[in-house]
C-alpha cells in the first residue's frame, strides 16, 4: 500500500527526528501553521530567513525547519532581523519568539521596529509564562497567578502585547489562539505577502509550566478554554470593556499602510546619488 | 473516505497530549495497544472509513505526527 | 569630500573622521550605532558617507540593537562596523560574545573615555583595555588594535576589517578621546595600495553537513544566509556544522578550545608591536596616546646618554606575551606606562618580572598623558 506522507515533513531539517516540544505544546501547532502558510503560498523555505531569541518558541525553526536560521541572544531577535533584512531585502525575514523574549527583555526592539515599519513578520508565541526556565511569571501572566517567582500570586498588571505593538505603529497586527490554527495560517500568509511590519500574537498553551504548575489544566483543556473565551474583534466591538473582561479578542486587529523603512532608505540613497550627479 | 497515517514514533501520547482525540469531530481516535519507543501511547483509528477528511488531526498535531490524504473533498471542510 | 570609497589625498583630519574613512576604504557597507561622546563623530561621518557608496548607517534605539543589527547584516555578507565608548561596550558585551561564538566578522570601535559609569565623557582615558578580552562571559580570544594617531585610526580600521574577515570574529579598535578628537596629518593612499581581505564563503551547493562551517582552527568558510545553505547558526554550544549540543561536555570543550585556538594558533600573523629597544637597559612599554609621550621621553633620554628604548603594543589582544618576554630578557628595567590604574600592567608584569625589574607609572592625574619629564625622572630613578 502506498504510504501517504505528511505534506510538511519535507520542510524539516534532515537530522531532526522529533520536535523538542513538550507533549501538547501549542508551539507545535503554530510551527505547522507557519509551514502550511509557506506551502499554500507556493513558496519554499529558501525564500526565508528565520531569526529567534531564547525560549521554547525560539526553537520552532531551530533546528526543526530546514532553513537559514539565526538563533540569537535573549530579547534581541528583532534587532538581528533588521540587520539581515538590510543585507537581504528580497528575502522574507521571520521572527518567532515568546512573550518574555519579545515583550519583556526585548520590548524596546519590538517597539522601535514596529515604529519603523520595517518589513518583517514577527510571530509572538504568548503562553503567559517563562516556560523554558521552569515557569516564572511573565509580563503577560494574569494578576494573582502563582508561578515559580510569584509563589503568593503575581502582583503586577499584565500587558496586552498586540495593543502595545499597534500603539508603536505596526501596520498589521493579528491575534489568534492555537484553537484557531486555520485562521492563524491565513493571517501568516497575509503577513508574509505584505510590506511593512507584521505582528501576529498567538495565545498558546504551555501544558507543563503553565497548565500543570498553575492548575490551569491539560493542553486539551487549555485549548478548550481558548475556544470558549475568545471573541472575534468584530463581535468584541459590540461589547463593553466590562463585558470583555477575561475574553481573548482575536482576529486581524490592524491592517493599514504606512511608509516602510527599507523603501524610505532606498529613496534616500537615490536622492544622495542624484545629488552627486 | 480518506487515508490517515499515524507516525507512531513522532507521537507524544494520548495521555500527555491527546489533542487529536479532542479535535476529531467523529471521535475516531482510540488508544493503540502498544507504546512507542519513547514510552508514549499513540492513537489508532477506530474506523477509517468514517473519516471525513476534515484534516483537523493533521492540522492540530503539534508533532506533525498525523497525515491525512483526502480521497475527495469532504463536506463542510474548510480550505 | 563626497562620492568614492577611498578619498585619496593628504589631509589635516580628526582621528574619528579618519576611522570612518578607513571603514569606507576597507569596504564597510553597513554600520549601526547610538550617539555617545566621544565617538559620535564616527557615526555622523558614516551616516553621511555610506549612502554615497550605496551603503547605509542606521541609528538604532540603543547599543544592544546596534551590535545585533551589524551581526545580522554580517551574516548576509556585508562588512560591518559600530562605534561607541565604554558604556556602550558594556551594553554590547553579550552580543559581542554571540559574534565570537558564531564567528561573525565585525569591527567595534571603542573611543574610550573616563569611567567607571558615566564618568567624564570627554576625558581620554585608557579605561577599557581588558574589557574586550574579559568583558563578555566565558573563555574566548579577541583581537584589539590600539591606534596612537589619526593616521593609525585610518590604517588600523582597515586592518581591523581585514582581521575580522580573515579570522571571522569581532575586532576592536581601542582608541580614546585624545586620539579620536585630535587633528593631525592623515595620508589616504590610492585604492590599489590598500590591502583588502575578504572572508571565505563556500560555493553555492556546498552541504553544511559535509563541510565545516564553524570551529575550524584554520577558519571555516562562512555559510552566509540567502544562498540556499539552510545554515543553522546558534548561540548554543554547537559542533562544526552548527548543530546544537547541550548535553556532552566534550562538545563544550571542543566549542571553547577551537574558538580560542583559531586565534592563538595565528598569533604570528596577528600580533603587532613597535620595537625600538636595541641596546636599551630601560624599556618603556606603552600603547595608544601614551606611547607618544613614551617616544618623546626616550628621545630626550637618549639625548642625555641614557640607555632607553620603547616597546609599543599595537595589538594588546591577543596578548603579545612572547614579545614582552623577549624584550624583558634583554632589558634590566621595564617601566609600564598606561593612562589608567594599570590594566595591562599585571599581564605585562607576568611575562616580564622574572627577567627584569618591572614597575608602573600612571600620569600625574588619570586622564592626562604622562609628562615626558616625569617619565625621565622615573627612568633616572630606576637606573640608580
Amino acid at each position: 500500500m502506498n504510504e501517504i506522507v505528511h505534506p510538511l515533513h519535507r520542510f524539516i531539517r534532515p537530522y531532526v527526528t522529533s520536535t523538542t516540544n513538550c507533549p501538547g505544546c501549542g508551539n507545535g501547532i503554530a510551527a505547522q501553521a507557519i509551514l502550511r502558510a509557506v506551502d499554500e503560498l507556493g513558496m519554499t523555505l529558501d525564500d526565508f530567513i528565520f531569526v529567534t531569541g531564547i525560549g521554547c518558541s525560539a526553537w520552532i525553526p531551530s533546528p526543526f525547519f530546514n532553513v537559514d536560521v539565526l538563533h540569537t541572544t535573549h530579547g534581541r531577535p528583532i534587532a538581528f532581523a533588521l540587520g539581515i533584512k538590510m543585507g537581504l531585502p528580497e528575502k522574507k525575514v521571520m521572527v518567532t519568539s515568546g512573550d518574555g523574549d519579545l515583550a519583556a527583555i526585548g520590548g524596546n526592539h519590538l517597539i522601535h521596529n514596529a515604529r519603523r515599519n520595517v518589513e518583517m513578520v514577527v510571530i509572538c508565541l504568548n503562553n503567559g509564562i517563562y516556560g523554558m526556565t521552569g515557569g516564572q511569571a511573565a509580563p503577560t501572566t494574569p494578576m494573582g497567578l502563582k508561578t515559580a517567582t510569584t509563589p503568593y500570586g503575581t502582583f503586577e498588571n499584565p500587558f496586552d502585547i498586540s495593543e502595545l505593538v499597534i500603539a508603536a505603529g505596526a501596520t498589521f497586527v493579528a491575534r489568534w489562539t492555537t484553537h484557531h490554527a486555520r485562521q492563524l495560517t491565513a493571517s501568516i500568509k497575509k503577513a508574509i505577502q505584505r510590506k511593512g511590519f507584521s505582528f501576529i500574537e498567538v495565545i498558546t498553551q504551555c501544558p507543563v509550566q503553565y497548565g500543570k504548575k498553575t492548575g490551569s489544566g491539560s493542553a486539551v483543556q487549555m485549548m478548550k478554554e481558548y475556544k470558549e473565551t475568545s471573541i472575534l474583534v468584530k463581535e468584541a466591538a459590540k461589547l463593553s470593556k466590562d463585558e470583555l473582561q477575561g475574553r481573548i479578542v482575536v482576529g486581524e486587529l490592524r491592517d493599514k499602510e504606512a511608509p516602510e523603512m527599507l523603501e524610505e532608505i532606498n529613496k534616500m540613497k537615490r536622492k544622495v546619488s542624484g545629488e552627486k550627479a | 473516505m480518506s487515508k490517515v497515517r499515524i507516525y507512531r514514533d513522532l507521537c507524544k501520547g494520548l495521555e500527555e497530549c491527546g489533542i487529536c482525540v479532542s479535535v476529531c469531530p467523529k471521535k475516531l481516535f482510540q488508544p493503540s495497544a502498544a507504546l512507542n519507543p519513547k514510552g508514549y501511547r499513540p492513537p489508532e483509528m477506530k474506523d477509517e472509513a468514517a473519516c471525513t477528511g476534515c484534516e483537523n488531526c493533521m492540522i492540530y498535531c503539534p508533532d506533525l505526527a498525523i497525515a491525512v490524504k483526502k480521497d475527495k473533498p469532504a463536506k463542510g471542510a474548510k480550505k | 569630500m563626497k562620492g568614492t570609497r577611498v578619498q585619496t589625498g593628504k589631509y589635516f583630519m580628526m582621528g574619528n573622521m579618519a576611522c570612518a574613512e578607513g571603514a569606507l576604504a576597507a569596504g564597510c557597507d553597513f554600520a549601526a550605532g547610538y550617539p555617545i561622546t566621544p565617538a559620535t563623530e564616527i557615526a555622523n561621518r558614516l551616516a553621511e558617507r555610506l549612502p554615497q557608496v550605496g551603503g547605509v548607517f542606521l541609528q538604532m534605539e540603543d547599543e544592544i540593537s546596534s551590535i545585533a543589527a551589524i551581526i545580522g547584516a554580517s551574516w548576509t555578507g556585508k562588512k560591518v562596523m559600530t562605534a561607541t565608548s565604554g558604556p556602550g561596550i558594556s551594553l554590547m558585551l553579550e552580543n559581542i560574545g554571540f559574534a565570537i561564538g558564531v564567528e561573525t566578522p565585525c569591527v567595534i570601535v571603542n573611543v574610550q573615555r573616563g569611567g567607571p559609569t558615566t564618568g567624564m565623557p570627554t576625558a581620554g582615558v585608557s579605561a577599557d583595555m581588558v574589557q574586550p578580552k574579559r568583558g563578555s562571559h566565558g573563555d574566548y580570544e579577541i583581537i584589539a588594535l590600539c591606534p596612537a594617531s589619526p593616521q593609525e585610526m585610518f590604517e588600523h580600521t582597515v586592518l581591523a576589517f581585514n582581521f575580522a574577515e580573515k579570522y571571522r570574529l569581532p575586532v576592536f579598535i581601542l582608541s580614546d578621546a585624545f586620539v579620536g578628537h585630535m587633528r593631525e596629518e592623515v595620508v589616504i593612499p590610492e585604492a590599489d595600495q590598500i590591502e583588502i581581505v575578504n572572508r571565505k564563503v563556500p560555493e553555492v551547493g556546498t552541504d553544511p553537513q559535509k563541510v565545516k562551517g564553524f570551529l575550524d582552527e584554520n577558519v571555516a568558510p562562512m555559510f552566509l544566509f540567502g544562498r540556499g545553505f539552510r545554515s543553522h547558526v546558534t548561540s548554543s554550544c554547537h559542533d562544526e556544522h552548527g548543530k546544537r549540543n547541550l548535553s556532552d561536555l566534550a562538545a563544550l570543550d571542543n566549542f571553547i578550545r577551537k574558538l580560542s585556538d583559531k586565534i592563538l594558533n595565528h598569533k604570528e600573523d596577528i600580533v603587532r608591536v613597535d620595537r625600538d629597544y636595541e641596546g636599551a637597559e630601560v624599556v618603556l612599554v606603552s600603547y595608544g596616546a601614551v606611547s607618544r609621550a613614551a617616544k618623546m621621553a626616550a628621545i630626550r633620554a637618549r639625548g642625555q646618554g641614557l640607555p632607553v628604548g620603547t616597546l609599543r603594543l599595537i595589538t594588546p589582544w591577543p596578548f603579545p606575551g612572547e614579545e614582552i618576554e623577549a624584550m624583558a630578557r634583554k632589558a634590566k628595567k621595564v617601566v609600564v606606562l598606561e593612562n589608567n590604574l594599570g590594566q595591562l600592567y599585571p599581564f605585562i608584569r607576568a611575562e616580564a618580572a622574572c627577567h627584569a625589574d618591572v614597575s608602573f607609572l600612571p600620569p600625574r592625574v588619570i586622564g592626562e598623558i604622562q609628562d615626558p619629564e616625569a617619565i625621565l625622572n622615573r627612568i633616572r630613578e630606576v637606573l640608580k
